[in-house]
């Protein structure tokens, strides 16, 4: 059955999500924005004085959109992690399971949450690299939606983890042992040029390259990655992790008794 | 209409049959005590009324509205004060009842009249900015019940209202209930207070390993001069039907 949209239940939500970063800003806002300032100073001037230009860029300014693009991902991710898991916690889930919301109405919400802190903490690592950086912009519009994109992908694999997490401890498993790693080796620091050949073919099967590279070219005007493949990715993820959430929110998935 | 139809009500955990085909109804504008010994099965019933578990067989509706298919419907028709606390421990009184009120569709300006007047009612005015960790016991079992007046629902389900609440505030609360059952409320209570029931409700149901035992008029259960707590203890220990 087809329902109309609980407008005021969704911002309500929505606001109730987007407002919790500024509660804890320290944590969600200013410790990104601090170690990217550390990352910028250290990787970007200490070491990228060493290392010749890429792609006709110094090294600071080739770092920057991977700097910028590990952050996004990290926020949203924890945005939406640690919110589903902390209301299952407390059982504060069935304030939402017993009102009358939609499964995609609380799903927006989350969403909303992640991809908001995701996009802010990005702008922000992005402002601060305009103090040491050229901090170009090539194409604007592509870089918000872009931004907005992946945060979403990793607003939606929070959510997932979430439901999934039986305790803190599995929670934080992903974000050590897949996001970390996969982030570091997906050209955020290097070019892929710089790598063994070998080595190369693995990172083209690292679907973080794609999110790196792309947010790259949006800011520099250079890519490393075939963009139509990067763009067919990032559209199937958010479907089908999208899709994923939806059906686990349907069948209750460990949210509901 | 019916203001709570239940049939055939079947809800297991694992191989753990809760709730063993069950079916009762309630009447709107009656206030129906739901009493059983812990496991009986009273809170998994309520949970599936109100969206909190699934079942496996049966149907459930309000006010003639199914709780599965027309899931949104039916739940702006219920309000629900749980016997565990579930809620974000570290909002504000105010903020939880403003955003549960939100949920439910109440547009701003009307929903902060309709915060601060829950909020008088239930005495909480003092204590509105305090996260609810900071509350006392009984403090917050009034934001639960609170919480569950908020958006006027016309079915309020209270599974254990009292529970940690002072003596004061109990019979309080009795008043309350009472007036909100003479304009028209349809409430289900679940409580160990016997008392209580007798003193509220005017039909009662009692339900035993998963199974409804006995259901009646009040006055079914305390012929002969007999208290409600007699009459329980006799059902649930020999498990005999009224």
């Amino acid at each position: 059955m087809m329902h109309k949209i609980n407008w005021v239940g969704l911002y309500t939500f929505v606001a109730r999500e987007t407002g919790r970063m500024f509660r804890v800003w320290i944590q969600t806002l200013g410790a990104p924005w601090i170690s990217s300032l550390l990352y910028i100073l250290i990787f970007g001037h200490v070491v990228g004085q060493r290392i010749d230009t890429i792609a006709g860029v110094s090294y600071i300014d080739f770092v920057l959109p991977g700097i910028v693009m590990m952050n996004i991902m990290n926020s949203a991710f924890s945005h939406t992690s640690t919110s589903l898991y902390v209301m299952k916690w407390f059982r504060a889930i069935d304030e939402l399971l017993v009102a009358p919301l939609s499964y995609f109405e609380m799903i927006i919400g989350f969403l909303a949450g992640g991809v908001v802190r995701g996009v802010i903490v990005g702008a922000g690592v992005y402002a601060l690299g305009v103090f040491f950086t050229q901090a170009t912009v090539a194409h604007f519009f592509l870089m918000i939606l872009y931004a907005a994109a992946i945060s979403t992908i990793f607003s939606l694999a929070g959510m997932l983890v979430a439901l999934w997490a039986k305790n803190f401890e599995q929670l934080s498993l992903p974000s050590i042992f897949i996001i970390t790693p996969l982030t570091f080796l997906g050209g955020v620091f290097n070019s892929i040029y710089m790598m063994p050949p070998l080595l190369q073919w693995v990172v083209r099967l690292n679907p973080f390259f794609y999110f790196v590279d792309g947010l790259r070219y949006t800011m520099l005007g250079i890519s490393e990655s075939n963009m139509i493949a990067g763009m067919a990715l990032t559209i199937g993820l958010i479907l089908g992790l999208g899709y994923w959430v939806w059906y686990l929110f349907k069948i209750g998935y460990k949210i509901r008794e | 209409m019916k203001a709570l139809e239940i049939k055939n009500l079947r809800k297991s955990y694992g191989a753990t049959d809760a709730v063993k085909e069950i079916s009762f109804s309630i009447e709107p504008g009656e206030f129906f005590g739901f009493l059983g010994p812990n496991g009986a099965g009273k809170t998994s019933t309520i949970k599936c009324t109100t969206g909190i578990a699934s079942f496996q067989g049966g149907t459930i509706k309000v006010f003639g509205i199914d709780v599965v298919a027309d899931y949104r419907e039916a739940r702006k028709k219920i309000g629900l004060a749980p016997q565990d606390f579930n809620v974000d421990i570290f909002a504000t009184a105010y903020d939880i009842l403003w955003y549960v009120g939100g949920y439910y569709g109440i547009p701003g300006a009307s929903r902060k009249k309709r915060v601060d007047d829950v909020l008088e009612r239930f005495e909480l005015g003092a204590h509105s900015k305090k996260s609810f960790m900071a509350l006392s016991g009984g403090l917050k079992r009034r934001v639960m019940l609170a919480r569950a007046m908020v958006h006027d629902p016309d079915l309020l389900i209270l599974d254990e209202p009292t529970a940690g609440v002072d003596v004061e505030m109990r019979h309080d609360l009795w008043r309350y209930l009472q007036d909100l059952n003479k304009a028209g409320k349809t409430i289900l209570l679940t409580s160990h207070y016997l008392e209580e029931v007798e003193f509220l409700c005017n039909r009662i149901a009692i339900i035993s390993g998963g199974k409804i035992a006995a259901i009646g008029d009040k006055s079914e259960f305390t012929t002969g001069g007999k208290k409600l707590e007699q009459t329980y203890l006799e059902i649930t220990k020999d498990g005999k039907s009224l």
